[in-house]
């Protein structure tokens, strides 16, 4: 028994835990460096990621789904978009980009059109894509750039449909 | 899957419509009218009694301000500005087919009525070229 070990199986045994402890610690530092590396990573990128974050959250927030065909071909009736509420809190939009704006008509409807024009006065003219099934500035005139309430810029379904708006 | 798809779909809609009523005008409204003038006018000239001759005119005058009317809202409320680029004779059509309304209001010549209703055709066809069955007339389910 005690007879049979021979001196180095102690040592050999303490070279071991003291190998498995090394790599445990080893393991932990990593960790731990990798967490402050996130940390640092986040705060460092927090600018960069945190307003587009942000963005996407209300934009989820004030999703829509499209009715009606006037948007065709860019939009078509069922389609589910994210709409970054805020993003003309800045300024009036441009011509071209689409906006979500209360039927001035009935102010508890929302539209969507495309920015036809924008006078300097803030006067923005709301156009469908697809005038002949539109009824827009055409009919009920324009609209204040302080009414446009935010722009649709993702399709998030249909799956085939999936992507950036222009 | 469902229960996925009503979380992810959202609450508000968006309207991208046309107005509700750009899917009630319908020309088959003034061509009714317009058959009625054109039928009372025959039936006038059938006619030898002077009382029922009397209500033709009168039936046909009141028929032929309806056709009047259903002309002008087809040309003011139904078509837009891209229909009068696709089809530039659009107002000259409508104008001519409202002046003929009134002039079968006036008299009590069959051509007349018949060249209404020849107008009204005109106007019915810009109407189909632009996709107004469609958006007009109940679908079949």
């Amino acid at each position: 028994m005690a007879g049979n070990e021979r001196p180095g199986d102690h040592a050999n045994a303490g070279r071991l835990t003291a190998s498995l402890g090394n790599r445990a610690a080893r393991g932990a530092a990593f960790a731990f460096v990798g967490a402050c590396l996130a940390g640092v990573g986040l705060i460092a990128g927090w600018p960069l990621i945190g307003p587009q974050a942000l963005r996407l959250r209300r934009s989820w927030d004030a999703r829509v789904d499209v009715a009606g065909r006037s948007m065709e071909p860019a939009l078509e009736p069922g389609d589910w978009l994210l709409v970054d509420p805020d993003a003309y809190a800045g300024g009036p939009p441009r011509v071209g980009q689409l906006v979500l704006c209360p039927d001035p008509r009935t102010p508890e409807r929302l539209l969507i059109k495309r920015v036809g024009s924008v006078a300097p006065d803030g006067a923005v003219e709301l156009l469908g894509d697809a005038p002949a099934e539109s009824t827009d500035s055409r009919v009920f005139g324009t609209v204040p750039a302080s009414d446009v309430r935010g722009r649709p810029w993702f399709r998030y379904w249909p799956l085939r449909r999936v992507g950036r708006l222009s | 899957m469902n229960r996925l798809l009503r979380a992810l779909a959202p609450r508000r809609t968006a309207h991208a419509h046309c107005d509700i009523p750009c899917g009630v005008y319908d020309p088959a409204q003034a061509r009714i009218e317009a058959e009625s003038c054109y039928k009372i006018i025959q039936k006038y000239h059938d006619s030898s009694d002077e009382l029922f001759r009397a209500r033709c005119i009168h039936v046909k005058e009141e028929r032929a301000e309806l056709t009047k009317h259903h002309i002008d809202v087809m040309w003011h409320d139904y078509f837009k500005p891209e229909h009068v680029e696709k089809f530039p004779d659009l107002h000259d059509v409508c104008w001519k087919a409202s002046k003929q309304a009134s002039q079968v209001k006036r008299t009590v010549d069959l051509a007349e009525a018949q060249k209404l209703l020849d107008l009204i055709d005109k106007i019915d066809e810009m109407w189909r070229a632009t996709n107004g069955p469609a958006t007009t007339r109940m679908q079949a389910a």
